[in-house]
């Protein structure tokens, strides 16, 4: 977008302006002719990622069958494939791992603090307790993700006023995030401890982020959620560009920081929320998707589009290695994004500290 | 927590307090951790009176009550050792990285004790605290020496830098643990026992098992306490004066790796000890090492053992463990300490 203003030594503007993308003489659409390059072929390996997921492992369905499947209709086995076990999964995993990405830039960007992302600073553990509490204390009157939402968000206050400067000082919020997690975990091992095992084995597969045995609801619950914040997102997009410049600028320029900040923050936790309630708390996607993107693309800071689409693959190729894995007893995707999450946060953090750029 | 941070030794205006006061200070201490004991051994699920606990301590009780208060024997022990060992462990941390928020758990230390007694549970048939304290110690060593080097790496030492590659290591060590428990019905079983962070339900054999580490830790740390001062006083100076930082550090981190391992393994992780212990400390009684090694050994089983008091009598006649007691209380705290830091980058 900041490309697209250059113009030529005389103060004209370019012919063939950098960064629009042109189709025909009519159309500029403004953006970043490496960022839609780089948004293109992540798309092409989700589309790759997804047909993976249906059709490799034992019950896969065929290349073949598969489109024979989504162009005529899917028939006995083929459909309880496509309609309940595996397609179910993937729409949800692919609207989670969008949520996740969106969220998590959001986060980036309004804190300029390339380490927050909700799930980091407790909403996943604060969702873990509350469909731990759930749980213990109500078990099948609530649904875990309802009592997950609560989690989460009573986290996120705690968060938010504990630090008493917001979600801004990157410092206070890591503290005041060790703390509300400390709690929120202790509880959750305590009702882990306190119920019987069979109970424990699903509460910790929940509490750990898990895509088994999802259904077309979970998936319609995610695609609402990210089909009611999306446009907010776009809406408020231009002022964030803005409030990334700093307080005193952005408010020289007219956005207003603090209600940009105030709208930024709370769409990014409705989207983490909502992906909570959903899959339980999956780590690392939120934190590592937006740093993923900002790398693909070079820009200054995350790219909202590409950190969701970044999000998206991340997720579905995690439970793809999920249902696939040859460990049993079926791991929750969660473990596999906090392990890979966790080396390359690690990578990332030696890269910048070498750097001195953090 | 930033005036923690100010009163961290180094400063010319670092407080000198008197002998006498800190005389009267560990005669305090002392009392209460006495009476924490005592505590410890009085209260219990199953009520019982204090003529009932001075009958069993003289030896003329009923055979029922004596063992219901006798059972209550090997958690305090248990109590006392690793409250000793959590607290002079975070004291050492904290003196050796120079930051306040350094303890065991934020270090990797716990998440590498998991990952070393889950495998050992898992893949070696090893069970019991006793046995798994040995397979321990390698993954906490390995996993502390980790977080160490990649915090450290790069110019300048931040506060959050160390605690954020404590995270890392964490994370990674947490799947495997969660990977290998999830996927093994037995070790799940013993792990979320183990996890919580309990005294009760265990012997004296754990005690004794995790002597031989707590006791070269904690003989490693009182020789430290000199070391550390020099240490105390930065980077510079202490060479100068012909200490060699790089040692102090890696033998206090070694020793803190020693105590907080022997702690974890026996009654499983415990949070906020390690962390609040040293602040209290220093708030007490200023920034001598020397003092405040022997006071945290003071502090920190007293005040496990109240709070393992406390979980035991809030849901009666259900038992709160004391990790869950301890996190309740220190995080809190914590929250509150937060406004008062001051701004990092």
């Amino acid at each position: 977008m900041r490309r697209g203003m250059t113009r030529t030594r005389s103060g004209v503007r370019a012919p063939s302006p950098r960064g629009f993308v042109t189709i025909g003489r009519a159309v500029a659409v403004p953006a970043a002719r490496a960022s839609v390059v780089v948004a293109v072929v992540t798309v092409a390996l989700l589309v790759a990622a997804a047909v993976a997921t249906l059709s490799l492992g034992r019950l896969g369905l065929s290349l073949a069958d598969l489109a024979g499947a989504l162009t005529r209709g899917a028939e006995g086995k083929q459909a309880f494939v496509l309609e309940r076990l595996r397609g179910p999964r993937l729409v949800v995993a692919v609207g989670v791992g969008a949520a996740l990405g969106l969220s998590g830039a959001l986060f980036q960007t309004v804190t300029r603090n390339p380490l927050g992302s909700p799930d980091v600073i407790g909403l996943g553990a604060g969702a873990g307790a509350g469909a731990a509490a759930v749980a213990l204390l109500l078990p099948g009157a609530l649904p875990a993700s309802a009592g997950a939402l609560a989690g989460g968000a009573a986290a996120m206050v705690l968060v938010h006023a504990s630090t008493g400067t917001g979600f801004r000082d990157p410092g206070r919020l890591i503290v005041a995030g060790i703390g509300v997690h400390a709690i929120a975990t202790a509880f959750t091992q305590y009702v882990v401890y306190a119920v019987e095992r069979d109970k424990a084995t699903v509460l910790t597969a929940y509490v750990n982020g898990s895509l088994a045995a999802r259904s077309w609801e979970h998936a319609a619950t995610i695609w609402i959620v990210l089909l009611a914040v999306v446009p907010l997102v776009a809406l408020a997009s231009r002022r964030l560009g803005v409030s990334e410049l700093g307080d005193e600028l952005a408010a020289g320029l007219g956005a207003e920081p603090r209600s940009t900040r105030a709208v930024a923050v709370t769409l990014s936790v409705v989207l983490s929320a909502g992906a909570v309630a959903v899959a339980g708390p999956v780590a690392f996607i939120a934190l590592t998707a937006p740093q993923i993107a900002r790398r693909l693309t070079g820009g200054p800071g995350p790219h909202l589009t590409l950190a969701a689409l970044v999000g998206a693959l991340l997720l579905t190729l995690a439970d793809l290695a999920a249902q696939q894995s040859p460990i049993p007893g079926n791991l929750p995707v969660g473990v596999y994004t906090l392990a890979v999450g966790g080396l390359y946060l690690g990578y990332l953090l030696t890269r910048e500290w070498r750097k001195g750029s953090l | 927590m930033s005036t923690a941070t100010r009163a961290l030794p180094g400063g010319p205006g670092a407080s000198r307090v008197g002998a006498a006061r800190q005389a009267s200070l560990l005669a305090a201490g002392l009392l209460v951790l006495a009476l924490a004991v005592l505590a410890s051994i009085a209260f219990g699920s199953h009520p019982t009176s204090a003529a009932d606990v001075l009958d069993v301590l003289t030896g003329d009780a009923a055979p029922e009550t004596a063992t219901v208060v006798e059972s209550r024997y090997p958690r305090t022990a248990l109590g006392l050792l690793a409250g000793l060992c959590l607290a002079v462990a975070g004291t050492l941390m904290q003196g050796v990285t120079r930051n306040p928020l350094a303890d065991p758990g934020l270090f990797g230390i716990t998440s590498g004790a998991s990952a070393g007694i889950v495998t050992a549970t898992a893949f070696l048939g090893v069970s019991g605290p006793s046995a798994t304290l040995w397979w321990a110690l390698p993954g906490a060593l390995l996993a502390g020496l980790v977080v160490h080097v990649v915090g450290s790496a790069g110019s300048g030492a931040g506060l959050v830098r160390l605690v954020l590659s404590g995270a890392v290591v964490s994370a990674v060590l947490n799947a495997y643990v969660q990977a290998v428990t999830l996927s093994n019905p037995r070790v799940f079983d013993s792990y979320r026992y183990w996890v919580v962070g309990a005294l009760g339900g265990r012997d004296f054999d754990v005690v004794f098992s995790a002597l031989p580490l707590a006791v070269p830790g904690l003989l490693l740390a009182v020789l430290l306490g000199p070391r550390l001062n020099t240490l105390a006083l930065g980077e510079e100076s202490a060479t100068a004066l012909g200490a060699s930082p790089a040692l102090t550090r890696s033998c206090g981190l070694l020793a803190a790796t020693l105590l907080s391992t022997a702690a974890t393994a026996a009654v499983g992780p415990i949070a906020f000890v390690g962390l609040a212990v040293p602040h209290i400390v220093r708030a007490l009684l200023g920034v001598d090492f020397r003092a405040q090694i022997v006071f945290s050994a003071v502090v920190g089983p007293a005040l496990l053992l109240l709070a393992d008091v406390v979980g035991r009598v809030v849901l009666r006649p259900q038992e709160l463990m004391v990790g869950v007691v301890t996190a309740f209380i220190g995080a809190p705290a914590l929250l509150l300490a937060v406004r008062r830091m001051r701004g990092t980058g």
